[in-house]
């Protein structure tokens, strides 16, 4: 399936080329903001150049890896729409499986080994010990599970409501809201980000692990929360899926 | 006349048919403000402190500035466009009595409309929820300067957002990811709708003057905060109207042979 969606976005090279340029530049322009913010005030929220950094690049390596795997989720409006969600059904695979995962995107495969090389980089500057490293590396497959969660109740709903685009894109603004250190949030803002709407957990508490400043039980209250998320979200695709009316076919 | 006043009122009701897309639109605006808002507030903690140029009174400003002249600037319906070239719908426009020009402009005026009003609430709501500290221009010939300068940045949106899409003529199948490489990259950044373009070195941010989109958002607020005057200003406000005169004549030259090699493919 992967194969077939990178061999279709390689049939349109200057969309392939011009998305590419995009993803560098918006890239490129956060990176510059920062180097260039933390030039004039030396700290953000506590956190210098290198700490703030991590932390950027940490939420693009997540952001950029759930992107990678999840893409089809950004085409399941018009399966629903159209019927055609029933011969996804009918097929020996798992409905879940091919609506989450179903096309890769090879735009951001391409972004990903430069993207890990950053942040192997900028997080040796910060002399981890091995226990945060792991810590680091836990938390970001930790990360990649509440997007799993995410993506799967963003389809869920989708099923329900008929409504994928804008929900999607309002989860992609949340986490967005994690490009900086969570800690700029002050007041309810930061409990909210971080603990109702766990974006902080997703992306921030990585490379505040990296930093010495999750401990363990921090380390083990978050993968908890990952996989209750996940949980949560599969019974919630169980009840669509129940919902699912095949209305158009 | 009447046919685009009427233009107008349909494409302010048909903002009002697609509400979820809308109220969507406005809450992800909403969002990238609250992600800014908060960085600046937590640079300038310290009321006090001054950093490139700004004290937390005025780099507020611009923040609630932004949403503002998001709203009125950025919000278009020419967007629409590419898809319209590429289907072949195009073709309804060019056989009855109509400018395609006037038609989009119309429709971005019901557009900016209803945003701005969406907008001056929401700013209503978060200057009460964030009670931040704003600066209010009360010099009126900076006021002047301030709406001519969103005038220009206005026609200069409207006339680089229309270039972009007569890109489809060409590639039917990429119009949308030009646009992508310039809604959600170029004007994003290099206008000043994420951070104020003067943080950067003064070589870069000289080089970015001599582009169209630092007087899309960035120049319009730097002359309400009284941070540009005098002959910058005019020339600033010269700058802009050069690249008007310029990308109205791009944009006539690409129509025309856009136009030669529409081909009303899906017709």
């Amino acid at each position: 399936m992967s194969k077939n969606a990178f061999l279709a976005v390689l049939t349109q090279r200057v969309g392939f080329g011009i998305f590419l340029l995009g993803k560098l530049l918006r890239f490129i322009f956060f990176f510059g903001f920062i180097f260039f913010l933390l030039k004039g005030t030396n700290r953000l929220a506590g956190y210098d150049l290198n700490q703030t950094l991590l932390f950027f690049l940490t939420f693009s390596l997540i952001d950029t890896l759930s992107q990678f795997f999840f893409r089809e989720v950004y085409r399941f409006r018009p399966q629903v729409i159209s019927g055609n969600f029933d011969l996804v059904l009918v097929k020996p695979v798992n409905a879940l499986f091919r609506s989450l995962m179903g096309g890769a995107d090879i735009i951001d495969l391409v972004t990903i080994p430069p993207l890990i090389f950053a942040v192997a980089y900028i997080g040796s500057l910060l002399h981890p010990g091995i226990l945060h490293a792991t810590y680091y590396i836990l938390l970001v497959f930790n990360g990649l599970i509440l997007a799993t969660a995410f993506h799967i109740a963003v389809l869920a709903l989708g099923i329900i409501t008929l409504e994928v685009d804008h929900t999607i894109m309002i989860y992609r603004d949340l986490t967005n809201l994690a490009r900086f250190p969570i800690d700029i949030y002050k007041g309810p803002a930061k409990g909210i980000l971080t603990f109702l709407i766990p974006v902080g957990v997703m992306m921030a508490f990585p490379a505040k692990a990296a930093l010495g400043l999750i401990s363990f039980s921090g380390v083990v209250w978050s993968v908890a929360l990952g996989v209750f998320a996940l949980f949560l979200a599969l019974r919630f695709w169980n009840f669509a899926l129940k919902k699912y009316a095949s209305a158009s076919s | 006349m009447n046919k685009y006043w009427q233009i107008f009122k349909i494409s302010f009701a048909q903002e009002f048919a697609y509400r979820l897309n809308f109220i969507m639109w406005r809450v992800r605006n909403i969002m990238q403000i609250i992600l800014v808002y908060f960085l600046w507030s937590s640079v300038f903690v310290d009321p006090s402190r001054q950093v490139f140029g700004y004290n937390r009174e005025k780099i507020l400003t611009y923040v609630f500035g932004i949403l503002v002249l998001r709203a009125i600037v950025l919000s278009a319906r020419v967007v629409d466009m590419a898809g319209e070239i590429a289907n072949g719908e195009i073709t309804n426009y060019l056989v009855k009595p109509i400018s395609y020009f006037k038609y989009w402009a119309s429709r971005d005026a019901a557009s900016k409309l209803l945003n701005l009003s969406f907008a001056a609430v929401e700013v209503i709501v978060l200057y009460f929820i964030f009670r931040p500290q704003i600066f209010i221009q009360t010099d009126f010939l900076i006021l002047v300067s301030t709406a001519l300068s969103v005038g220009f940045a206005v026609v200069l949106f409207f006339c680089l957002l229309f270039l972009v899409n007569l890109v489809t003529f060409w590639m039917p199948e990429n119009g949308w990811a030009a646009q992508f490489l310039f809604i959600a990259i170029i004007t994003e950044f290099a206008p000043g709708g994420v951070f104020p373009l003067d943080i950067f070195p003064a070589a870069f941010q000289k080089v970015l003057y001599c582009l169209p989109f630092p007087y899309l958002l960035f120049f319009p607020l730097q002359v309400y905060l009284g941070k540009i005057g005098g002959l910058t200003l005019v020339g600033g406000l010269g700058m802009a109207g050069v690249w008007i005169l310029i990308l109205i004549l791009a944009v006539k030259v690409v129509w025309l042979k856009g136009i030669k090699n529409y081909s009303a493919e899906g017709r």
